[in-house]
């Protein structure tokens, strides 16, 4: 990826130019752009993560200091500009931007009778109940790729990232790993478990991991649960995704319950550092790595 | 003779029945807890069962149990103390006062909550109870004015915690579990905190119970017999706002526990105040322990979290329903009359009409940071087709909001009725709430009709709610109280999930103008030209009502359909303005008084005055939301709460009362 960065500084210099000179005039200056799609805004992080990692930082995208913290790779260069909360996108700056397409995700379709006004928008269905979303991020990537006239680098990511899959894959079967129960901590006292629709959970499966978590249909991905519901599982390896709240990463180092959780007491259990439960291809080989990394050396590391 | 001990013997039997209901109610409720219990064990792994049993399950019992009493005490203190049986830490603004402080201390000092988290909780809501009590003084502590207070400084402190959660990031899921009051223990360090606190109350109370049964006599009479009411009053409230923030640091918001049990120990045949002091956080300790052996069984069925504290919340309604209509009245007064008056009238207006004028210009031509104009008619170009529809919706919303205040505050003889206690805007987060529940991901058409007819649901129950209490104009407005309970607790109940529809549910509900279409724009500027001068038309209504009751059946006016008219058109503005820039702005409680303060007295003049005072008020306001922390948007909710809470404060220093 590190081979398109010379071409790629030079329009995003420009684009940040015209980012930070709002008070004043905004040059149309590149239209052109990456042959195809022209002049690119994102209004998600799994699109924002893609274009990033393709080697297209877009020229605006949301809440870049939350980005930083959470999703933390891949890096965002300085030149790309802020729109504000995902939730109350700054159409102001972005208009000034002057994009040629925004791209979004269902997520992001309640903005469309304002972008739909600044610019062409690209919606991709990406996270839907009940189905698995990797298959539909894969397509997201290549026809992303496509539209900007990358085809090819656009397969490329999705190649790597399978050979990577693969790669853990191979290794985690010699080691035979245990079920794994994917938690997002939420306070002291509960998790949210994430389902086979999750980013997280269809990751399990590509690794050929058993996800122990069974009632993915039955319980929705967001609703919270009372730890107690995973001593269900005492088999299961669990795995705590970041980032946790102060209070409860207290209660899970000296509270009764969690130090009473088969899992927790048997030294099956791991904490990794923040990974983007909606993100793309990026956040899932990243959460990937974090997650062999942890079942290879099973003795409870905890990380960030 | 006879007669007395017949009755005497009557209450006794009374007082016995309604003691062996609570006892069933309670053994009923074991039945159930245990039940649940032993049915959220089965499947776990078997040493776990032991320690969820002792550790968690057990320990949460008992919380139920001391929480519920620490509440149902706080009650029954605060309403002897205040002599107002509404009087509750839910509804004189505690509980949301400490959510917000713990919510800050989150944010900014989570080291603070590690050592203080009871510190912090406590001078949240002391705070937001000391800010209801000193809004309430000027209309002699009226009961139905301090609940107005506390709901008014509880929706202020609710929209900057929905804010702060927005801006967390990272903890959100924490902060909406905490917002709903789990119970949920692990380990008896909870237990061991309330039981402290209870320790330490009970016998302060015990020792106070003398002074405090003659705070029910005249503030006179009770300084007749030696006791300094004040300090007992101050005392009181200091304990139980102790007891109330104590549980909330530890779980969570748990609402209404304490004013449901101390009137239902009133109803059980607890006359004196010694008795209810020992019978409401008795009943309290019963009701949350029901409550939450009926959310466990729950949860084992549905699967997933139930918070109690949302649960309990859902009593707020019917109880205030209930009791609303039957509280005693103390204030009489009137509004103040206005220090000045302008004479040309229509200069003063036209003068109004200019500024706001003016204002739309240099809001559309402000660049986006707000630290200049733009430079470029290429860049107006851009922005203009962004920025029309907002400031028309603003502007216009304003309008409306302005005339409902006036004439909600006209007809209630109320300074602190705003379009905001009508329950409509709670109504339509409730209805964009059961929306998004079915689907997280509605487009911009279904939202706005959910959110339409949640309002329109609630505008109807308000109106049926008055016309079967047979209420005049003036006690309407208590139906909204009711009604706006009930829905937030709805809402709440659906925010403790989290996920994407609880985010979508706050963005709205912070209130903000960015969503808005051109298509909407002109309908809210539509709906403005009709409705304003629709409420112009009824000045003559106003006037006449304010001469009193016997005046207007001697002009031929019926007061209770002229007011019950005035407070429906009021309604219709407000669930039109709520649609465009969301549930709160607060315009409607600010305009009335703005427009009064530079001298437009008559209800003519203050009704058009007020519209556009607060139409210029959304300007300016959604201006800044817009520019000051740019390019992240503030919501316009949130600037004109700060900015309406800052004008309340200063309302209070400026009229305070000589004595």
């Amino acid at each position: 990826m590190t081979a398109q960065v010379s071409q790629i500084t030079r329009r995003a210099a420009l684009a940040g130019l015209g980012a930070s000179a709002f008070a004043g005039r905004v040059p149309r200056a590149d239209a052109a752009g990456v042959a195809g799609a022209g002049r690119v805004a994102v209004v998600d992080w799994a699109l924002l993560e893609t274009f990033l990692a393709l080697g297209l930082p877009p020229a605006a995208a949301p809440e870049l200091i939350l980005y930083r913290r959470l999703v933390v790779e891949p890096a965002v260069p300085e030149t790309v500009a802020d729109l504000g909360l995902r939730g109350a996108l700054s159409f102001e700056r972005l208009a000034m931007i002057r994009p040629d397409v925004v791209y979004g995700s269902n997520y992001s379709a309640w903005a469309a009778p304002q972008i739909e006004r600044i610019a062409r928008f690209r919606i991709f269905d990406l996270f839907l109940p009940g189905e698995p979303p990797l298959a539909r991020i894969e397509a997201m990537t290549v026809a992303v790729a496509a539209e900007c006239g990358i085809a090819g680098r656009g397969r490329g990511l999705v190649a790597d990232g399978a050979r990577r899959f693969a790669e853990a894959r191979e290794a985690l079967r010699t080691a035979s790993a245990p079920p794994v129960l994917l938690v997002d901590v939420g306070d002291a006292g509960h998790v949210r478990v994430f389902g086979a629709d999750s980013l997280f959970g269809d990751t399990l499966s590509r690794l050929g991991l058993e996800n122990a978590w069974r009632g993915g249909t039955r319980y929705s991905a967001n609703a919270p649960v009372g730890i107690e519901r995973l001593a269900a599982f005492p088999d299961a390896f669990l795995v705590g995704v970041g980032p946790v709240p102060p209070d409860a990463r207290r209660a899970i180092e000296t509270g009764a319950l969690w130090r009473a959780l088969p899992a927790v007491a048997a030294g099956r259990f791991a904490l990794l550092p923040p990974c983007d439960a909606f993100g793309a291809l990026p956040a899932a080989t990243r959460f990937a790595g974090f997650l062999t990394d942890a079942l290879l050396h099973r003795s409870g590391r905890s990380a960030g | 003779m006879r007669q007395d001990l017949k009755s005497a013997a009557a209450r006794m039997r009374g007082r016995g029945v309604a003691a062996a209901g609570w006892l069933a109610l309670f053994a009923a409720s074991l039945a159930v807890f245990a039940l649940a219990a032993k049915s959220a064990t089965v499947g776990l792994a078997p040493g776990f069962s032991e320690t969820f049993l002792i550790a968690g399950l057990l320990p949460r019992g008992v919380f139920a149990l001391l929480g519920g009493a620490a509440l149902g005490l706080a009650g029954a203190l605060l309403q002897q103390a205040l002599r107002n049986p509404a009087a509750d830490p839910s509804t004189l603004g505690i509980g949301a006062g400490a959510q917000l402080a713990l919510g800050i201390a989150t944010l900014l000092a989570p080291a603070l909550l590690a050592g203080a988290k009871v510190l912090v909780a406590f001078a949240g809501g002391a705070a937001a109870l000391a800010l209801v009590l000193i809004l309430s003084r000027r209309r002699n502590y009226d009961p139905v004015t301090m609940i107005l207070c506390g709901l008014v400084v509880s929706l202020v402190a609710s929209s900057l915690s929905a804010t702060l959660i927005l801006a967390g990031g990272d903890y959100m899921m924490s902060l909406y579990l905490w917002g709903g009051g789990a119970l949920d223990q692990s380990g008896w360090r909870s237990d061991a905190a309330i039981g402290l606190m209870l320790g330490v109350a009970a016998p302060a109370v015990f020792l106070m119970r003398r002074p405090l049964a003659i705070l029910s006599l005249s503030d006179e009479s009770a300084r007749g017999v030696g006791v300094a009411t004040g300090a007992i009053r101050l005392a009181a409230a200091v304990l139980a706002t102790v007891l109330a923030t104590g549980v909330i640091a530890s779980v969570g918001i748990v609402g209404f526990v304490g004013l449901a049990a101390a009137n239902l120990a009133r109803l059980s045949g607890a006359r004196s105040a010694s008795a209810r002091l020992v019978a409401a956080p008795l009943i309290g300790a019963v009701l949350l322990f029901a409550t939450d052996a009926a959310v466990l069984a729950l949860q084992q069925l549905a699967g997933t979290t139930i918070p109690t504290g949302a649960v309990t919340a859902l009593l707020g309604g019917p109880v205030l329903l209930w009791l609303l209509p039957r509280l005693p009245h103390r204030s009489v007064s009137t509004l103040p009359a206005p220090a000045r008056r302008i004479r040309a009238v229509s200069l003063g207006l036209a003068a109004l009409a200019a500024a706001t004028a003016a204002a739309t210009l240099v809001s559309l031509y402000l660049a986006p940071d707000g630290r200049a104009f733009l430079s470029s008619a290429d860049l107006a170009e851009t922005l203009m087709p962004l920025r029309w529809p907002r400031l028309v919706s603003g502007a216009a919303a304003g309008a409306l909001l302005g005339a409902a205040g006036t004439i909600l505050q006209r007809v209630t003889a109320n300074p602190i009725a705003s379009p905001e206690v009508l329950g409509i805007s709670t109504g339509a987060g409730l209805g964009l709430a059961a929306l998004l529940v079915i689907d997280p991901l509605a487009g911009s058409g279904p939202t706005f009709a959910a959110a339409a007819g949640g309002s329109l649901a609630a505008l109807a129950a308000i109106l049926a709610f008055a016309h079967a209490a047979r209420l005049g104009p003036e006690r309407l407005i208590l139906g909204g109280i009711a009604v706006a309970s009930l829905a937030g607790a709805g809402v709440t109940l659906v925010l403790s999930r989290g996920g994407p529809e609880a985010t979508r549910l706050l963005d709205w509900m912070s209130g903000s103008t960015l969503r808005v279409t051109p298509g909407v724009a002109v309908a809210e500027a539509l709906l403005a030209i009709v409705l304003v001068p629709l409420a112009l038309f009824g000045h003559r209504w106003l006037a006449i009502l304010q001469l009193g009751e016997a005046t207007a059946i001697g002009l031929g006016i019926s007061p209770q359909r002229a007011g019950g008219l005035l407070v429906a058109l009021a309604a219709v503005a407000t669930a039109a303005a709520t649609l465009a820039v969301g549930p709160l702005s607060f315009v409607g409680l600010m305009a009335p008084h703005l427009a009064r303060t530079v001298g437009f007295s008559r209800p003519r003049d203050q009704l058009a005055a007020s519209a556009l005072v607060g139409a210029l008020l959304m300007i300016v306001t959604d201006t800044a939301a817009r520019s000051l922390a740019f390019p992240y948007q503030l919501p316009t909710g949130l600037v004109a709460a700060l900015v309406g809470g800052a004008y309340l404060v200063a309302l209070v220093r400026r009229k305070a009362p000589a004595g």
